[in-house]
């Protein structure tokens, strides 16, 4: 009885420190403005993204030939010199159109699903994956870790690029010749469905959670000696409760700091790819394929390159400053 | 006066320098002469004492070849830049005029055909020598034989080369060009019991060879001028193996010699001075170009902007920069525009549901509006295809001919396939979900092109297309006859270009299914196209190729091209089509339609381009 009563005591004010820290932190982040105007930033794009449908002017696939390239008569101080001898003019598009006609500002806020679609769910799978792994791997220790750890040091020999282009070659082959039925089926129509989208994401998602394993066995390696979690053991809490009630949430805030880092590049990633025809389907629009289009002609027509990199650049901006937010909020220390 | 010997030319030669002393010192040069004495030739050797003066700055053209060339090799190329390469440093037995695409003489002087066409006699120059560039010294060298004599290229040079091409061992993606040389094919596959000694190409003596044919072939003087029967050194080969073209190996003969390559970032070439065609040498070539600067770089629009830079030359105008090339005042005046002898299509999997049947691909054709492609995608002029070979082949129908059969209709093309569905009980949506893809190979303007005609097929027949693209050598593979039903795409994107001006080039080559490559798949008896059975326009095409009379040729050709762009609708002509180039003022350059690039016939007034870039 006395064990029993000592254990719940001791997990009540383990629970109460736990919210103190996580709440210490959301003060601190608070204090940073510079953060938490990317936090609203951020939010407001997941709202854009979610209704993308509803707020845009036009649908991005539809093209009006006619209109190719119209240029509306306000932006004309951003076009080079002599435009006015060849841009259409049209106010009917307010960012203007692209080459063949398709509004450039429904393109880009329709891209804004994909570019954070991939920026959630790469991130999700990656640290979901990433944590369990290492953490465990850091936890038991000894032979285990060490072959879960040298598996990991294999994968992360293979350079990350040619893995997902491998897998995305892989996937769109298998989505040409179609599936008879089951699990394949299920996934390849929800593939299609997504313009290409899941298959992607599956595929920057496998190969992003090696550097967290990695991470996240570190942090358990150092935490796991630590007082707090010799008294969980001494009063015979089980291994996976000290797993999942002491050291992933103590192991979380660098975690998640790393993860918001690394969502630019999930970005740029599937920015990447699209260009080179491994992302997803045209004429789904993505950043990454509006800028790929807008490069080519970016001496006649820039407002084509302009918008979708902008867009770009204030996702990415915002996703490294809360970064640096959350890592100072999380750990003070390094902000001294 | 006839008595006195008459230069036939001048070779100034080898350079065995006695003397090497300082820059103004006179060095003692060996000169090689051919001349011609009471009608036989005689090699004179003298020893001539010069002075030199310092060399001029070198007229340089600043080029991008587009890309890497995957070969420099005259046997193996294939694609446009390797064909520029290898068009400078060899020469062919004939070349096209570069304003009226005539065949002139070039390697040979002078040809005749038998009675019948079927045997084909060229009478080579005497002239050309073998160099090659010393990396070293960096000066240009003459190739000497076994007694000290420069090394001329002679008939069983060229003799070697075309069994060369021919040979299996080669595994020239070209050598099908030579098929129409009596037992060329039967060499190339590795028929039983042919050897290279069966193939129809003999040296008669040095300076003549003979061409059989299989059968009679008024445009073989033509293929006589492809690369691919260009003379190539065979003792070099032999010696250094598939590294044979690297500067410091190669040996060539052709107006330029390559001096530097660095693979994937540039290949530089320099002006051959023992070349006979130099109107210095005697020759009526009257370029002033001594060294080519070629610089690798694929995307269009950095290349462009390199132009604008005054960087290169000339260069092909971007299709998203063509509406500022047009207006601006100084880029209009250098644009250029003129048709070209290339033709781009998508063609269409015959053997592939629902592509079997001739409704679907009939209205997925005239659903497609071409002029609105060129005009508001393309705009660089082009002409709305209706058929294959585009105007200037030999046998090519009218452009238009046909285009009141297969006009942009989209009611009739809705029609089409609404009575294919209806036959087959499908919806729309079982249409749809058989999952119909439009491959092309990586490339901006193939995207362009494709995402404008995805939209059309989904505005005037509500059908989702989705539309993939493969780097070029994975698409080859996929497109190719033997891939299994299920991983080819329903409709892939391909262009032709001339090899030489006669439609044979065109819908035999190409489209004959047991001739060309049938990616059409047309006549398969099973899937993956083992067996076919020739169908209406594929005998047509084989007559036409043997035919005798040109009128009747012509009309066996339009009868084919109305097969197959009408009664079959079995591919879909786009465009013919233009070259979109822009040019600086400072240079004189030609546009041949086919072949290689002709850098030595271009001018640059080197003043005026050293005023412009500030040099």
């Amino acid at each position: 009885m006395a064990v029993a009563n000592l254990s719940a005591e001791d997990e009540e004010i383990l629970s109460r420190r736990q919210r103190s820290l996580w709440r210490d932190s959301l003060a601190r982040l608070m204090r940073n403005r510079l953060a938490l105007i990317s936090g609203a930033v951020v939010v407001l794009l997941v709202f854009v993204a979610i209704f993308a449908d509803k707020m845009a002017p036009y649908d991005y696939a539809t093209q009006d030939l006619d209109a190719n390239n119209a240029v509306p008569s306000y932006l004309m101080w951003l076009m080079p010199k002599h435009a006015e001898r060849y841009a259409k003019i049209d106010n009917s598009f307010l960012l203007g159109a692209d080459y063949l006609g398709r509004d450039l500002l429904s393109r880009t806020l329709y891209g804004t699903r994909v570019s954070l679609s991939i920026a959630v769910v790469a991130s999700l799978v990656s640290l979901t994956v990433g944590t369990i792994y290492g953490t465990i791997s850091g936890y038991v220790g000894g032979k285990v870790d060490n072959l879960m750890m040298r598996l990991v040091d294999f994968l992360y020999g293979f350079p990350f690029l040619i893995v997902v282009i491998l897998l995305q070659t892989y996937f769109k082959a298998l989505a040409r010749v179609g599936a008879e039925g089951g699990f394949a089926k299920v996934l390849l129509d929800w593939n299609a469905k997504m313009g290409g989208m899941l298959l992607l994401f599956i595929a920057i998602g496998l190969v992003n959670w090696i550097g967290m394993a990695r991470l996240a066995r570190g942090q358990v390696l150092s935490y796991k000696e630590k007082e707090f979690v010799e008294a969980a053991r001494a009063v015979g809490a089980s291994h996976t409760r000290i797993i999942f009630r002491h050291l992933i949430p103590n192991v979380m805030g660098p975690l998640i700091v790393a993860e918001t880092l690394a969502i630019p590049g999930y970005i740029f990633t599937e920015a990447f790819l699209s260009f080179s025809g491994l992302g997803v389907d045209p004429p789904t629009p993505s950043w990454g394929i509006m800028i790929s289009e807008g490069v080519q002609n970016l001496r006649t027509y820039p407002l084509q390159i302009l918008v979708p990199a902008a867009a770009l650049s204030i996702t990415t901006l915002a996703f490294n400053f809360l970064g640096d937010g959350l890592r100072d909020a999380f750990d003070p220390r390094m902000a001294e | 006066m006839k008595k006195i010997a008459i230069l036939v030319s001048l070779l100034i030669v080898a350079g065995l320098l006695l003397a090497a002393c300082g820059q103004q010192a006179p060095q003692t040069v060996v000169v090689t002469q051919v001349v011609e004495k009471n009608g036989e030739q005689v090699v004179v050797t003298q020893v001539v004492e010069v002075t030199p003066t310092p060399p001029p700055e070198p007229v340089t053209l600043d080029i991008n070849w587009g890309t890497e060339p995957p070969t420099a090799d005259p046997g193996l190329a294939t694609d446009t830049t390797s064909v520029a390469v290898a068009g400078q440093m060899f020469m062919g037995l004939t070349k096209f005029n570069p304003k009226t695409g005539e065949v002139e003489p070039w390697l040979a002087t002078s040809w005749e055909a038998s009675e019948g066409g079927a045997v084909y006699t060229f009478h080579l120059r005497k002239d050309v020598p073998w160099v090659k560039y010393n990396t070293a010294t960096g000066e240009v060298e003459q190739v000497l034989d076994d007694n000290g004599n420069p090394r001329m290229v002679n008939a069983h040079d060229v003799e070697y080369a075309v069994k060369r091409t021919l040979d299996p061992a080669t595994a020239s993606d070209y050598a099908y060009v030579l098929y129409i040389i009596k037992n060329g094919q039967a060499f190339n596959t590795g028929a039983d019991g042919v050897t290279a000694d069966d193939v129809g190409v003999k040296a008669l003596d040095d300076w003549t060879v003979q061409f059989t044919l299989e059968s009679p072939a008024g445009f073989f003087p033509a293929i006589a001028g492809m690369w691919v029967v260009s003379p190539v050194p065979q003792w070099v080969i032999e010696a250094a193996g598939e590294k044979w073209t690297e500067p410091g190996t190669v040996v060539t003969n052709g107006p330029y010699v390559m001096t530097e390559w660095v693979h994937g970032s540039e290949l530089n070439m320099k002006r051959n001075p023992y070349w006979p065609l130099w109107a210095a040498n005697g020759g009526d070539i009257k370029g002033n170009i001594d060294v080519i600067h070629g610089v690798m770089i694929t995307e269009e629009s950095t290349a462009f902007a390199l132009y604008e830079n005054n960087e290169l030359d000339t260069t092909g105008v971007p299709l998203g920069e063509m509406d500022r090339v047009k207006s601006d005042p100084e880029l209009s005046k250098e644009y250029y525009n003129a048709p070209d002898l290339c033709t781009y299509y998508y063609g269409f999997v015959n053997n592939k549901p629902p592509f079997d049947d001739v409704r679907v691909r009939k209205a997925f054709a005239m659903a497609v509006d071409k002029q609105s492609l060129v005009d508001n995608v393309l705009k660089g002029g082009q002409t709305p295809a209706d058929h294959f070979a585009p105007p200037g082949i030999f046998g090519a129908p009218d452009p238009g001919a046909f285009s009141k059969e297969m006009p942009f209709d989209p009611e009739k093309a809705k029609a089409l396939l609404q009575e294919y569905l209806d036959e087959k009980g499908m919806t729309l949506d079982d249409f749809n979900a058989l999952g119909i893809t439009l491959m092309h190979n990586t490339s901006e303007s193939h995207a362009k092109i494709a995402a404008a005609i995805q939209q059309m097929w989904k505005d005037n027949l509500g059908v989702d297309v989705k539309v993939e693209n493969q780097e070029w050598k994975v698409y080859l593979d996929t497109i190719k006859k033997t891939t299994p039903l299920d991983e080819v795409p329903h409709i892939f994107r391909l262009g032709w270009c001339v090899d030489y001006p006669d439609e044979n080039n065109w819908v035999y080559e190409v489209f004959n299914n047991t001739a060309g490559a049938n990616r059409l798949r047309r006549g398969c008896v099973d899937a993956t196209c083992t067996e076919v059975k020739p169908m209406k326009f594929d005998e047509l095409t084989e007559q036409a190729k043997v035919e005798q009379d040109p009128e009747k040729r012509k009309e066996l050709y339009y009868e084919a091209e109305h097969e197959l762009a009408v009664t079959e609708a079995a591919y879909i002509p786009l465009y013919f089509y233009v070259i979109n180039t822009v040019t600086k003022p400072w240079l004189q350059r030609d546009y041949p339609p086919l072949g290689a690039p002709n850098y030595w016939d271009w001018v640059i007034d080197w003043n005026a381009k050293k005023a412009a870039t500030g040099g």
